[in-house]
């Protein structure tokens, strides 16, 4: 355990540990653009520049701690020499934060204005170069924005794996490119690396010029995409930034989802599913209850299905697995005795999805298989003789399954097919629009918060259930 | 021939590179003395008694390098010879390879029987072209005649060499871009630490020696450590091969005791200036270390200690002579071209600092250039100075402040009359 003195504060570091690490981990912030916990050290960005009494300068995230070192974080000469290293990064940066996405939550833009704030220095013209390199169906590339941190490069090496980029020619440019034969738009983690750049040099092909960051907020969520369920934030404009013309969608519409850092669970990654959960929730949604396929009010539709459970005799409840643990225990709760239940699989894995690797991926596609078998065993889906009502709460099953004379409740949120095939249907509200947890497949709960109002149609899952199980009216 | 010879010992003829002629020399001798009378401990003592300074460039010790790889540490050793010989002005180590490189062969032999090397390596530059055909000759006939291999000279020793051919960067040719192209990446130099001498080549304990620094060995076991401290200075041991280009009447490759008085060197071994010129300046070692004018090394002696105390270096031995009458601007505009374009781009400073440099110098030779343009070049000079991973950016600021120092005036002349004082000049013209 040597003992290292950080600007005067002694500080018990460990053997393995760099000044980088240490500094961090005390509060003493060092600023840097290559460097990132999850990837190898490349110290190429000089940022972290710091003085070493005895030793001059020489970059924290390749210093080994040493005992009685006295390192400086903030000394002048570490100071003259940012604002250079600045001078340098921005000497060819076309500083074109106008019309860049990246503005807002660039780390070259907040070093600027932190430790420079200083004119360029240069009469010369810059290196001129690419402007949206297309660098896979999903990432766009700027080269001239680009700061070659190797950020990008060294996560599809060390993280992702698909070794789909590299850097061609040299000096002032040098330039990312795909590798041949390796496509970047086979890599399903590749968005990471428009959340890894330190400038607006990777960019999102589907978010491109969609909207100004600061009018967004990040909401809590879960990726509801696989059993690994990686914990993301999911933007949507701010109710001060809400649109009173235009196109008033993009105030429902989730404008992007960045991976929240979460060691349990997925790290600072997710995978490209989990930026595309737009897709996923935005369809077009089932806003009305009906009683075969017939449009009826709430309390109509919530009667005759209490009707329906109190007239059955062997009634199955097939329970979804997107289910919140908080519905699922509700479920068990309130109707678990009522029904005979099963859970049911909602998603299956879709053509071309990569199936399950050792990164993040699992091949169980749905985010809450783990409560739901907990709740209600392991059992398929059975249909014993005599099976007269069937609740099917979720999407994703066949009903020709079913047994042929059965009534149907059916809950669901979209709008299907099958949503006028039953005897009730009941619209219940999508994870954006409500509280809950999810357990992943190694028992890690994950909450989810609220992004978007309900409409006034649906119902939230965990009320219906209640509601369901209330004595039906008129009958104490 | 300046001082003594330890290198340069034969006249050069059409045969005289082959393995007969080399073993006429006494070659394979040290081999022999090495794997039959000394223990590889007594090889690494030898030569750190000796005090062999490397030939690359830092001068740093031989002996001090090799004494960190253990011996024993149960782990893959290897040993690179470094033939990637870039530096403008530098052609010393092409001699070697081109007339002698059985000389470094066995050298090469010995210090891997002393550092427990099973596999090494020559990378050679890309444009050699005889030197490279030369060098795998001359590894076609050690093999065929039992000295790499298995069981060599019937010793326990083996060890393979592998001659690999650069592509042409010159930042391959710092010893860690060098590893870094070897195992077929881009050229790009690693961090520090860990050392080369700790993990270097595949993650393994590494040791890169210039090609000369590797010469001397197979001498310096002929004939002892104590011998070769006899030669040069008590700093400064042994020779060096110096080779001399510029506006000088005798171009080509000396080997130079160290100690011997500079401009008797220049004069009377080198033939003096052309047209009778006096020495504007001097490139001493590769136009990475500073120049110094001719008042400079009017007294000086070419060793390691007089050029650290002038604030140069001896470096490479790439020495460059200028004559009066050269235009400093012009030349530095030449080398800024040349840092800019080897620049590997890793680093920031070096990256942008290189390429500003060089479009500021263009832009005065072009007659635009601007009052804060001196101060620019020093500001980019000085922070690229130890901030970078390798010393191509600090290179490249020692060449230009080193210039700037000494001959600002013409750069100011230069940006106030739009013009260079010299007229652009680079030759060294009969009469001005």
């Amino acid at each position: 355990m040597p003992e290292i003195f950080i600007n005067g504060q002694a500080i018990e570091a460990r053997d393995d540990q760099t000044v980088m690490e240490v500094a961090r981990e005390h509060g003493h912030f060092i600023p840097y653009f290559c460097w990132h916990p999850q990837l190898s050290v490349v110290g190429n960005c000089r940022m972290c520049l710091v003085e070493v009494e005895g030793r001059g300068l020489d970059i924290a995230c390749n210093m080994p701690v040493a005992k009685g070192m006295q390192v400086f974080t903030n000394s002048e000469e570490v100071q003259a020499h940012r604002k250079a290293i600045l001078q340098f990064i921005t000497l060819n940066h076309p500083v074109d934060c106008g019309i860049c996405d990246k503005a807002g939550e660039c780390v070259l833009q907040d070093y600027h204005y932190e430790y420079s704030g200083q004119r360029s220095l240069s009469h010369d013209e810059k290196v001129r170069s690419t402007k949206f390199y297309n660098l896979s169906n999903r990432i766009l590339l700027d080269n001239e924005r680009c700061i070659l941190c190797l950020r990008c490069t060294r996560f599809t090496h060390e993280v992702s794996k698909s070794m789909a980029l590299g850097v061609e020619r040299r000096g002032d440019v040098s330039n990312i490119r795909p590798v041949e034969d390796r496509p970047l738009s086979e890599d399903p983690y590749s968005d990471n690396i428009i959340d890894i750049c330190p400038v607006g040099a990777l960019l999102s092909r589907q978010f491109l010029h969609k909207s100004r960051v600061w009018f967004l907020q990040p909401t809590p969520s879960v990726c509801p995409g696989c059993a690994r369920g990686c914990t993301v934030q999911i933007w949507h404009r701010k109710p001060e930034w809400k649109l009173k013309a235009l196109d008033q969608r993009q105030n429902e519409n989730i404008a992007r989802v960045t991976p929240l850092d979460n060691p349990a669970v997925n790290g600072p990654w997710i995978c490209n599913k989990g930026r595309d959960l737009a897709q996923m929730f935005e369809r077009v949604r089932a806003d009305e209850p009906m009683l075969k396929g017939r449009p009826v009010t709430v309390p109509a539709a919530l009667d005759e299905a209490r009707r329906l459970i109190g007239a059955a005799r062997h009634p199955v409840a097939l329970v979804s697995n997107w289910g919140s643990n908080e519905e699922l225990e509700t479920f068990k709760d309130k109707l678990g005795e009522v029904f005979h239940c099963f859970v049911k699989q909602d998603w299956q894995r879709q053509p071309g999805e990569r199936i399950e690797d050792d990164l993040l991926i699992r091949g169980d596609k749905n985010p809450n298989t783990t409560r739901a078998r907990e709740l209600f065993g392991h059992a398929e889906p059975d249909f014993k003789d005599g099976t007269d009502l069937v609740l099917v709460w979720g999407e994703g099953f066949d009903f020709a399954r079913l047994p042929p004379r059965a009534g149907i409740i059916f809950l669901n949120s979209y709008l299907q097919p099958e949503n006028g095939h039953a005897d009730v249907f009941l619209p219940v509200s999508i994870q954006t629009e409500r509280h809950g947890h999810y357990t992943n497949f190694e028992g890690t709960i994950s909450a989810f918060e609220p992004c978007f109002e309900k409409k006034p149609g649906v119902l939230h899952a965990e009320d219906l259930i209640k509601a369901l199980a209330a004595p039906a009216r008129g009958h104490p | 021939m300046p001082g003594r010879q330890l290198i340069m010992t034969f006249p050069v003829t059409a045969t005289s590179h082959a393995l007969p002629e080399y073993r006429a020399r006494g070659g394979y001798g040290a081999l022999a003395k090495a794997l039959g009378q000394m223990k590889p401990q007594d090889v690494v003592k030898e030569i750190t008694a000796s005090g062999l300074q490397g030939r690359g460039g830092a001068a740093f010790a031989v002996g001090r390098k090799w004494q960190v790889v253990q011996y024993d540490d149960g782990q893959p050793h290897y040993l690179i010879a470094n033939a990637d010989e870039g530096e403008p002005g530098t052609f010393k180590d092409r001699w070697i390879l081109e007339n002698n490189p059985h000389m470094l062969l066995e050298s090469m032999l010995i210090a891997s029987y002393a550092l427990n090397v099973r596999n090494c390596f020559v990378y050679i530059r890309g444009e050699f072209d005889l030197p490279y055909r030369r060098l795998a000759e001359a590894v076609e006939e050690a093999y065929a005649a039992g000295l790499f291999g298995r069981n060599i000279l019937g010793s326990d020793f083996s060890c393979d060499i592998v001659v690999y051919r650069g592509a042409g960067a010159y930042v391959a040719g710092e010893a860690s871009g060098l590893i870094s192209s070897l195992e077929g990446k881009k050229g790009y130099p690693r961090n520090r630490p860990p050392r080369l001498t700790v993990k270097g080549l595949y993650q393994r304990p590494t040791v890169v020696n210039n090609v000369e620094s590797l010469s001397n060995i197979a001498w310096i076991i002929n004939h002892g450590a104590d011998a070769f401290k006899a030669v040069g200075t008590p700093k400064s041991p042994g020779t060096r091969l110096f080779s001399v280009s510029g506006h000088i009447n005798r171009p080509g490759v000396y080997e130079v005791e160290l100690g011997y008085p500079w401009m008797k060197f220049l004069d009377e071994d080198c033939g003096g200036i052309p047209h009778g010129r006096g020495i504007k300046c001097v490139v001493p070692g590769g136009v990475s270390s500073k120049v110094l004018t001719g008042a400079d090394i009017a007294n000086l002696k070419i060793s390691h200690e007089e050029l650290w105390d002038a604030g140069s270096t001896l470096g490479s031995g790439g020495m460059i002579v200028i004559a009066e009458g050269t235009c400093m601007v012009a030349l530095l505009q030449v080398l800024m071209r040349f840092y800019h374009h080897e620049s590997c781009g890793q680093c920031t400073p070096c990256r942008h600092g290189t390429g500003w440099l060089h479009r500021i110098l263009d832009r005065i030779v072009a007659g635009d250039g601007r009052a804060d343009d001196i101060e620019r070049l020093y500001y980019i000079s000085k922070f690229n100075d130890g901030t970078t991973i390798c010393g191509l950016g600090d290179a490249a600021g020692y060449a230009c402040s080193g210039i700037l120092d000494k001959f600002r005036d013409e750069f100011e002349y230069c940006i106030e009359h739009k013009r260079s004082k010299f007229g652009g000049n680079l030759e060294c013209l009969r009469s001005s």
